[in-house]
């Protein structure tokens, strides 16, 4: 693990279970459903991350600090989950540090929740959840269970650094899209992707608070993707709109 | 050493490069500039999300508006690039609400301008709003154009 980055342990850690990633991202909807998840599981906070590389920022609850990037878990999952966006440069050394770490803790599994954009997604009626994978046997594992696979394209961000940093490890990986708006905080596509994960986890999650919900999630979280759009600006996000050129 | 390798980059790629570093350093400092939160306890407003999109036809401005009544949805034009956007909220929100006690306010409505980039015709706007997002379209106003020989 970087030296410049520490996971700090709280409680003891759980071995074997599936880790989930939810960071700013478009649509927020990787922090809105990681949000849900810990609220509607009852998580509770085992680790966080520590680094003189993140910018002097934390995050108050209960009047108490906390790290902006944290571990939530029970006997099952472990969900890291950060409430700023992430630098572009922070991307590599933050993943990968966590990565590290789960595998550490013996993870079987590695998810990322997400996004991807889709232009007038205000006349969808129905969204679709795509998913990537780090090895042709979580491929397939994801086309047995009926989902559709993203299979031409580009991917920028936490969950491209995932994927690939996952594929090279060995370690099974996935990352579930559900289609959203790109600068609109989307809790109807959390929802989707969170019904998806389902099927990976077994962790049951009833949406319907989520959905309940929706505007006032979309008022709170005005700020957060204000700042995770300049962010994404930065990365340049919209690559992923980009037509690849084939190379075999 | 190949051929392509030893190219030298041509002037089109530093005049690309400058440009690139000139509109990162323009980013940065109306970042700062700009930076201001995004409601208003004197006016009761908050400042909703939105998106500009130019096309070659049309302007499509996008506007988030959780809790908006659509029928207090008022979009006019203030000047011939500019719109401004206003909606009442169907319930008060206050710091409260979010969790907030160090701040004191509540919003009962959105308020916001927008500067649109290329000329446009505002008295042909059409206006529509689909789950709680606000679409407002622009045709675009060629002014002149110049002949392809």
């Amino acid at each position: 693990m970087s030296e410049e980055i520490k996971i700090i342990e709280r409680k003891e850690i759980p071995k074997g279970a599936v880790m989930i990633f939810g960071f700013p991202d478009v649509g927020l909807v990787g922090v809105i459903a990681a949000s849900h998840l810990i609220l509607e599981l009852g998580l509770e906070e085992v680790a966080y991350v520590d680094s003189r590389l993140l910018p002097p920022v934390i995050v108050l609850h209960e009047g108490l600090p906390h790290s902006t990037i944290r571990i939530f878990g029970n006997h099952q999952i472990l969900l890291a989950v950060s409430e700023t966006a992430l630098r572009e440069d922070l991307i590599y050394p933050i993943m990968h540090a966590l990565i590290d770490w789960g595998r550490s803790k013996g993870v079987k599994m590695m998810i990322s929740l997400s996004g991807i954009p889709v232009q007038d997604r205000q006349d969808l009626d129905e969204l679709k959840v795509f998913a990537a994978a780090s090895s042709p046997e979580m491929l397939k594992m994801v086309q047995d269970k009926g989902l559709e696979v993203l299979r031409e394209g580009y991917m920028v961000g936490p969950q491209a650094v995932m994927l690939q940093y996952c594929a090279t490890l060995g370690v099974p990986a996935l990352t579930l899209l559900a289609q959203c708006f790109f600068n609109y905080p989307d809790p109807e596509a959390a929802a989707k992707a969170l019904e998806q994960l389902t099927s990976f986890t077994g962790v049951k999650v009833d949406v319907s608070k989520l959905l309940e919900k929706g505007e006032e999630i979309r008022l709170k979280a005005r700020d957060m993707m204000k700042r995770t759009q300049q962010e994404l600006a930065k990365m340049r996000k919209t690559q992923e709109y980009d037509i690849p050129l084939y190379i075999s | 050493m190949s051929e392509y390798s030893r190219r030298r980059r041509s002037i089109f790629d530093i005049i690309d490069e400058y440009f690139e570093s000139l509109e990162a350093w323009a980013e940065r400092v109306r970042e700062t500039i700009m930076e201001r939160p995004s409601w208003n306890c004197r006016t009761c407003t908050m400042e909703p999300l939105r998106d500009i999109m130019v096309t070659a036809d049309e302007v499509i401005v996008t506007v988030d508006l959780p809790y908006a009544e659509q029928n207090t949805i008022e979009v006019k034009p203030i000047s011939k690039d500019t719109i401004e956007i206003s909606a009442k909220m169907r319930r008060k929100i206050s710091f409260d609400d979010f969790g907030i006690t160090h701040h004191r306010g509540e919003f009962q409505r959105f308020h916001c301008q927008t500067r649109i980039p290329v000329p446009v015709y505002m008295d042909r706007m059409e206006i529509r709003f689909k789950r709680g997002i606000l679409e407002i379209r622009l045709p675009r106003k060629h002014e002149y154009e110049i002949p392809v020989e």
